[in-house]
C-alpha cells in the first residue's frame, strides 16, 4: 500500500513538472507577484531640506508583517529577528504607529499603506499642524506660538518630513491585492518566534528617486552641463492660475479704470502619494463656490452693463498652494511689480477687497442632518487700526443675505487668520495689507481648528463631504434647474452639499452685486444645486462628466479623459496639469458670451477685451464663446527673481524629484540554507580543487611516468620563440 | 618582449626611455619600468650597464611611490569631503551620484 501511495506521489510530481513546462511561464512570473495600483509617497525638496521618501535603487525588500494593533508594531521594532521588515498597514491605524515606525526604523525596509473599506479612520492627515507654517506672515496665527490654534490638529506632518524608506498606498479598490498579501503572510510568517532561517513571504517597493538634499543642489545638478552626466533631477513645482473678471478690463484706461473686488479660491490639493489628490473639503467645495458665485454674478449683472457700474470682479483661482502657497504667491508678487494681469495690470491700490474662498466642506457631514451650515468671515484684527467700514459693511449684507438663504455667517476679527492665501498676500503686498488699503476677508467653515479631518491627504474624497450625486441631465441650453425647484420636487433635500453651497454661492453673488451697485438685490437669479451637483461629480468622481465635454475644446478628438476622480495635485511647472485648465473652461462656459457664429468666423475675432474659444458645447455640436478667462503662470517668484537665494525661505523653493520607474511585488523569500549550500560547497570545491593541483605538481614525477624533463631542448627553443 | 634576447645596452636604452616617458606625467609606465627592470637592476649578476639601470628604476620607483600617495590621498580626500564642498564638489565629479548627497 505504501510502495502504491509512493508510486502516485512520483506520479503527480512529474504530472506537476510536465504541466509547468507546458504552460512556459517565465521563472520570474511564478516567483513574483506584481502589486498592481499602488501610490508611491515620493521625494520633494525646498530650499533646505528633502521631505517623502525614497527606496534605494534595485526596491527595498522585506518581511511581510501585518500590523493589526499598536503591540504588532512594538514587536516590529523590539523583538523581531528576520529583520528588515515591511510594515503593512490599514489607513486606521497608521496614526497610532506611524511615530513608533518612524523612531525605529532600522528593522523597517518599508510600509505598506491600505485604505480598508470596512473600517474608515475618523481622521486621517499627512500634513503638518501648522500647514505653510514658513510662508505665514508671523503676526497672523502661527500656531507653533504660546496659545496658538492648531490648525490641522491630527496632521501627522509627513508631508513635510523625510521619511528613511519607501510608503506605498493602495486604495479601497486594490483590496485584493493585501488579500493575497495576507494568505502569503498566514502561510509562511505566522511562528513569529521562529522565523529566522526559514522561508518568509516578503515585499518588495521600489520607489527609487533621483533627487536628494534641497532645492539648491538638485536644481544645480539638473542644470549642469558636465560631460555625459546631464541628468534632469529635479522640476520646479508650479502650474497656473486661472482669473476671470466680470467685465473686460484690457480696454481700460487711466481715467476709467474700475476698481476691482478680488474674489479668489485654492484649486490644489495634495498628499503624500502619486496620482492620489481628491481635496474635496481641501480645496474643491472652496472651488466649486467660487466658481459657482461667478457664474450667478455673471447672470444678474450682463457684461453690457459694464458701462452702468465703477467696479469690477475679478475672480482668481490660486494652484500650488499646498506648497506655500506658489500661486498666490506669485500673484501678490507680480501685484507688487505691476505685472498682473498681464494685460492692463493692476496695482494694489486698485484692488478694493479680497475675499478668499478658503478651506470649506469640512463641516459639511457635521450639519449633515441639519439645513443651515455656519460660515466664519474671518478679518486680520490689528490694534493700530480700526477695523475698515468697508470690511464692516460687507460683513452686515453678507450676513443679512446668509439669513435668507439658510447660512449663518459670524465675523471673526481675530489675528489668528487660518492657513489661506491670505498669508501671501500679507507677507509680500506688506505695505499695503498692513495699513488696511488691501481689505481682505476669509470665509472658512471652521472656528479654529480644521472641521476637515482629511486635510490634504488621500482621503479627502467626495465621502468627507457626504456627497451623493443625483444625475439630472442638462438641456441643450445649458440652462440648470433652479435649487427651489430641485427641492419642491423632492430631488434634493435643503441638508445636502449641492444645495449649501449653491446657498452659499447665492449669498456671496447677492452680497457681491449691493457692493457694486450699492442697492440690494431683488430679481430671483441663484445659484443653482443642479450645477453644483454637476460640477462636484467632474472634480470628485469622474473626469468624463458632462459639465466637463462640454468645456473642452471642441477641435479635441482624444478619447474620453479618464472615469476616475481627477488629481489635484499642482505637479511640476514643465507640464501643464488639468485641473486649472478644466476649471479655466468651465469659467468659460458658464459666465461667458455664446456667440452664434461658426468655428472660422470665432477663430477670427481679435477683440483684445477678449478671448475667444471654440468649445464643444451643451449638445457638442460646437460653440463659441467670448470670455475674459485667461491663465497666469503659477510658478514661484523664487524660480524667476534673478540672483534669489533659494535658502532664504522668502518664497515658495518646492521641486519634485525624478523618479524612473515605481513598483511593488510579493513573494516568498527562500530561507537561505540552499544559498548556504550553495556558498560552502563552491568553496571546499575551489579549496579541494587547489590542494590537489598543488599536490599534482609536488608529485608530478609520481604520477606521470614520463617527467617534463624529457621534453627536448629544440622544442623548448621553439616555444621560447613563439612566446616572444 | 623579451629582455632575455636583449643586449645589456639595449635594456639600458629602454630603461632609460621608459623613464623619460614617465617624466611627462605618465606615472604608469614608471610602474611598468619598475616591474619590469627590477629583476634586472637588482637580481642579475652584475654587468656594465647595471648602475645606470638600476638608477632609473630606483627614479622610477620614487616617481611611483609619490604619484600613488598623491592619487590615494586625493580619491581619499575628494570621496570624504566632496558632499562638504557643495556645488565645487559636484563641478569636479564626472558621474553626479543620484538619490543621494
Amino acid at each position: 500500500m505504501a510502495y502504491k501511495n509512493m508510486m502516485n506521489l512520483v506520479y503527480l510530481y512529474l504530472m506537476t513538472i510536465g504541466i509547468k513546462v507546458i504552460r512556459c511561464e517565465r521563472l520570474r512570473e511564478q516567483m513574483y507577484s506584481s502589486i498592481e495600483g499602488g501610490a508611491a509617497c515620493f521625494r520633494r525638496l525646498n530650499g533646505t531640506h528633502q521631505a517623502g521618501c525614497s527606496s534605494s535603487l534595485n526596491g527595498e525588500v522585506g518581511v511581510v508583517q501585518m500590523i493589526y494593533n499598536i503591540s504588532d508594531a512594538q514587536w516590529l521594532v523590539h523583538n523581531s529577528s528576520a529583520g528588515p521588515y515591511m510594515a503593512v498597514v490599514s489607513t486606521t491605524l497608521y496614526y497610532d504607529i506611524i511615530e513608533i515606525l518612524l523612531r525605529y526604523p532600522d528593522n523597517i525596509a518599508g510600509i505598506l499603506l491600505y485604505d480598508n473599506a470596512t473600517m474608515s479612520p475618523n481622521f486621517f492627515t499627512q500634513e503638518s499642524q501648522c500647514p505653510n507654517e514658513y510662508s505665514s506672515d508671523p503676526r497672523l496665527g502661527q500656531c507653533v506660538k504660546p496659545g496658538g490654534i492648531v490648525w490641522n490638529e491630527k496632521g501627522t506632518g509627513l508631508l513635510r518630513r523625510d521619511i528613511p524608506y519607501p510608503i506605498f498606498f493602495l486604495p479601497k479598490a486594490r483590496i485584493g491585492d493585501i488579500t493575497k498579501i495576507e494568505e502569503c503572510y498566514n502561510r509562511y510568517n505566522l511562528d513569529k518566534d521562529n522565523q529566522r532561517g526559514r522561508p518568509l513571504c516578503s515585499l518588495q517597493l521600489n520607489s527609487f528617486m533621483y533627487a536628494a538634499v534641497n532645492s539648491v543642489v538638485c536644481l544645480r545638478r539638473s542644470a549642469s552641463s558636465a560631460f555625459l552626466s546631464s541628468n534632469k533631477v529635479c522640476d520646479p513645482l508650479g502650474d497656473y492660475n486661472v482669473y476671470y473678471s466680470l467685465f473686460p478690463r484690457a480696454k481700460e484706461t487711466g481715467a476709467s479704470k474700475k476698481t476691482v473686488t478680488l474674489v479668489t479660491a485654492r484649486i490644489d490639493s495634495a498628499s503624500l502619494f502619486d496620482g492620489i489628490a481628491p481635496g474635496a473639503a481641501s480645496s474643491v467645495v472652496g472651488l466649486v463656490s467660487n466658481i459657482a458665485t461667478a457664474a450667478t454674478l455673471a447672470k444678474m449683472i450682463p457684461v453690457t452693463d459694464a458701462k452702468l457700474y465703477d467696479q469690477n470682479v475679478l475672480w482668481t483661482l490660486f494652484n500650488g498652494e499646498a506648497f506655500d502657497y506658489i500661486g498666490s504667491q506669485r500673484i501678490a508678487y507680480d501685484l507688487s511689480r505691476g505685472a498682473w494681469p498681464p494685460v492692463s495690470p493692476l496695482s494694489p491700490s486698485d484692488i478694493r477687497l479680497h475675499i478668499e474662498l478658503g478651506q470649506l466642506g469640512g463641516s459639511l457631514q457635521l450639519f449633515k442632518d441639519s439645513a443651515s451650515w455656519p460660515i466664519y468671515a474671518y478679518a486680520p484684527y490689528s490694534s493700530q487700526n480700526a477695523t475698515a467700514p468697508q470690511i464692516l459693511e460687507f460683513m452686515g449684507e453678507m450676513s443679512s443675505y446668509s439669513t435668507l438663504n439658510n447660512i449663518t455667517v459670524s465675523p471673526e476679527f481675530t489675528t489668528d487668520i487660518p492657513p489661506s492665501s491670505l498669508h501671501s498676500f500679507r507677507q509680500i503686498l506688506r505695505n499695503v495689507t498692513e495699513s488696511g488699503s488691501l481689505l481682505e476677508i476669509l470665509l472658512a467653515d471652521h472656528k479654529g481648528t480644521f472641521t476637515n479631518k482629511f486635510y490634504e491627504s488621500a482621503l479627502d474624497d467626495y465621502e468627507n463631504i457626504g456627497y451623493v450625486y443625483h444625475n439630472i441631465s442638462i438641456d441643450s441650453e445649458g440652462i440648470f434647474i433652479p435649487t427651489a425647484d430641485l427641492l419642491a420636487n423632492g430631488t434634493m433635500k435643503e441638508t445636502e452639499a449641492q444645495v449649501k453651497i449653491a446657498n452659499l454661492a447665492t449669498t456671496l453673488a447677492h452680497t457681491l452685486y449691493q457692493q457694486m451697485s450699492g442697492k440690494p438685490y431683488t430679481g430671483s437669479v441663484k445659484a443653482s444645486a443642479h450645477l453644483v451637483d454637476e460640477m462636484l461629480y467632474c472634480f470628485l468622481r469622474s473626469q468624463a462628466c458632462r459639465l466637463l465635454l462640454a468645456a473642452d475644446y471642441a477641435s479635441n478628438s482624444d478619447e474620453l479623459p479618464a472615469d476616475r476622480p481627477l488629481p489635484l495635485y499642482v505637479g511640476v511647472a514643465a507640464w501643464p496639469s488639468p485641473p486649472a485648465v478644466y476649471a479655466g473652461h468651465l469659467i468659460a462656459l458658464l459666465t461667458g458670451n455664446h456667440l452664434h457664429v461658426n468655428r472660422t468666423d470665432c477663430d477670427k475675432n481679435a477683440d483684445t477685451g477678449f478671448s475667444y474659444y471654440w468649445l464643444r458645447g451643451w449638445n457638442h455640436s460646437g460653440i463659441c464663446i467670448e470670455t475674459t478667462m485667461n491663465f497666469s503662470q503659477a510658478v514661484s517668484p523664487a524660480f524667476i527673481k534673478p540672483d534669489y537665494d533659494l535658502t532664504s525661505g522668502e518664497f515658495s523653493s518646492w521641486t519634485e524629484s525624478v523618479w524612473q520607474t515605481i513598483w511593488a511585488r510579493v513573494f516568498v523569500r527562500a530561507s537561505g540554507a540552499g544559498a548556504r549550500l550553495a556558498a560552502v560547497t563552491g568553496a571546499l570545491a575551489t579549496a579541494v580543487a587547489a590542494i590537489l593541483t598543488f599536490w599534482l605538481q609536488r608529485h608530478s614525477a609520481l604520477v606521470f611516468i614520463d617527467a617534463p624533463s624529457s621534453v627536448s631542448s629544440d622544442a623548448a627553443g621553439i616555444i621560447r620563440t613563439v612566446n616572444c | 618582449m623579451d629582455l632575455n634576447r636583449l643586449s645589456n645596452d639595449k635594456k639600458l636604452q629602454l630603461c632609460k626611455w621608459y623613464f623619460k616617458v614617465g617624466c611627462i606625467l605618465l606615472p604608469f609606465v614608471w610602474a611598468v619600468n619598475l616591474v619590469w627592470f627590477f629583476k634586472e637592476a637588482f637580481v642579475k649578476p652584475p654587468f656594465e650597464e647595471q648602475k645606470q639601470i638600476k638608477k632609473y628604476v630606483i627614479l622610477s620607483g620614487a616617481g611611483t611611490l609619490v604619484w600613488a600617495t598623491l592619487l590615494v590621498a586625493w580619491a581619499t580626500a575628494f570621496q570624504l569631503q566632496r558632499v562638504s564642498w557643495g556645488a565645487t564638489g559636484d563641478a569636479l565629479s564626472f558621474i553626479v551620484p543620484l538619490g543621494r548627497a
